[in-house]
């Protein structure tokens, strides 16, 4: 009956991706608005289901850190989450009725460590032996240097001789609105695109030490003095941080309008940083179908249409009548 | 002690609505919508993507208190449309646009991936 109809008023939004590793993406976003950015960057952080520890058995412990200390470091450590998408939330698995210890909605984990040498032991991520080979502890060695004989993991907790840690732990599914430990994303920004333009003419008027000093007068380098020509140029726009400093300064040297700088309200540049839990470019693709699912969730119920549509009638016979 | 549980934030109650419609009752043609367990991300980008729609003279959305967890969107339109219908037009054309960003996304990480 409704939804169908009316102009289309969709946008086809361009994006073009910069410079991507596993953990890491830039990409600029054209042709939406800072709602659209703005709700996928809100997604990113707070609605991309992961994976987590999130109960703790703890048989011994003996260590200096205390049992919830111990509880609360185990479940900040990331794991491997590509299967999160797909996975059960413990809460509406049927399942396990919603004690949340089955294959479908919870991985299990064992660490048994004991330092047996006068040596401490550090206990780190690398000792959580995983029930599922898919969700596993983040390894980070090949992003570090690896000239070091060893790799190591996130450290736990320290031991010493004779001190022993021995705990059983359930990973589960979940969201960074929940518990930041279940957020797969470090940092997620994004800013609009700059638009600088330099008055040429207005430029030509100052001595090279003026065009020095109000190059000079921008916290972030974003302009330039080409050495052969002593024309100011513009090097890196995206350097510039909205501070309006050069503005400023432009105005209290007595030459207002030496630059305009206008934001692109329709073109963003976005930065990605993952925890390592899922790659930055799956988080992207993660976060638009979380915010889909959302938007599907909040379509209008059937019956909700027709109460109106009663009501309508209703309404109709009153102002009639 | 007497702390909610944090699941509070994003499960709807059993036996609540995930929205509801309340015409206004002096107004022709606006109406509120009440949508349980949703913030800024989903009251944002439909307050915005109504605002597109010309039969849409008022769009507005608020969180009326951070512990409700619930958002309430206001729609007035003209005569030729209906809040109920222009609500659906915003939701169909973001859905729509997300479909073109996924796409438009993977196409570009392919590229990506196969030129370095």
């Amino acid at each position: 009956m409704e939804g169908g109809g009316g102009a289309s008023y969709q946008r086809f939004p361009v994006v073009k991706v910069r410079e991507t590793k596993d953990d890491y993406l830039k990409f600029e976003l054209r042709g939406t608005d800072a709602s659209v950015a703005n709700a996928l960057r809100r997604v990113m952080i707070a609605e991309v289901p992961t994976i987590a520890i999130d109960l703790v058995e703890i048989e011994v412990n003996s260590s200096v850190l205390n049992d919830e200390f111990i509880a609360h470091r185990l479940g900040l450590v990331p794991l491997t989450s590509d299967r999160a998408m797909s996975m059960r939330f413990s809460r509406d698995c049927d399942a396990c009725d919603g004690d949340g210890q089955c294959e479908f909605c919870s991985v299990e984990f064992h660490l048994r460590a004991k330092c047996m040498t006068d040596q401490t032991l550090d206990v780190t991520s690398k000792d959580l032996i995983s029930s599922d080979h898919t969700v596993v502890p983040v390894d980070f060695s090949d992003a570090l240097a690896d000239d070091s004989a060893e790799q190591k993991g996130i450290t736990i907790v320290k031991l010493r001789r004779g001190q022993e840690l021995r705990l059983r732990a359930i990973a589960r599914k979940g969201i960074g609105k929940d518990h930041a430990k279940w957020s797969p994303a470090a940092t997620v920004t994004f800013m609009y695109e700059p638009e600088i333009h330099i008055n040429e003419d207005l430029v030509e008027t100052l001595s090279l030490e003026e065009k020095q000093s109000w190059v000079e007068s921008s916290p972030t380098k974003v302009f330039d003095i080409n050495p052969n020509t002593e024309q100011v140029l513009v090097v890196d726009p995206e350097a510039y941080t909205y501070d309006e400093e050069v503005i400023k300064k432009a105005e209290a040297m007595g030459k207002p309008g030496l630059v305009e700088i206008y934001a692109k309200e329709d073109s963003f540049i976005f930065t990605v940083e993952s925890t390592g839990a899922i790659k930055a470019s799956q988080l992207v693709l993660n976060a638009i179908d979380v915010l889909k699912q959302k938007l599907d969730a909040v379509r209008l119920s059937e019956d909700t249409v027709e109460a109106d549509d009663q009501f309508g009638e209703l309404g109709a016979h009153m102002r009639g009548g | 002690m007497n702390a909610p549980d944090r699941y509070e934030r994003f499960v709807v109650p059993e036996g609540t609505k995930k929205v509801s419609y309340e015409r206004d009752t002096k107004i022709i043609n606006a109406a509120s919508f009440t949508i349980e367990r949703e913030d800024h991300t989903i009251g944002n980008i439909l307050r915005m993507q109504l605002h597109r729609d010309d039969n849409v003279l008022f769009a507005g959305y608020k969180l009326p208190h951070p512990l409700q967890y619930k958002i309430i969107v206001r729609v007035h339109t003209t005569s030729q449309s209906s809040p109920m219908q222009a609500y659906n037009q915003a939701i169909n054309d973001l859905d729509k646009e997300l479909d073109h960003l996924r796409n438009a996304f993977e196409t570009e990480m392919a590229k990506h991936s196969r030129d370095y």
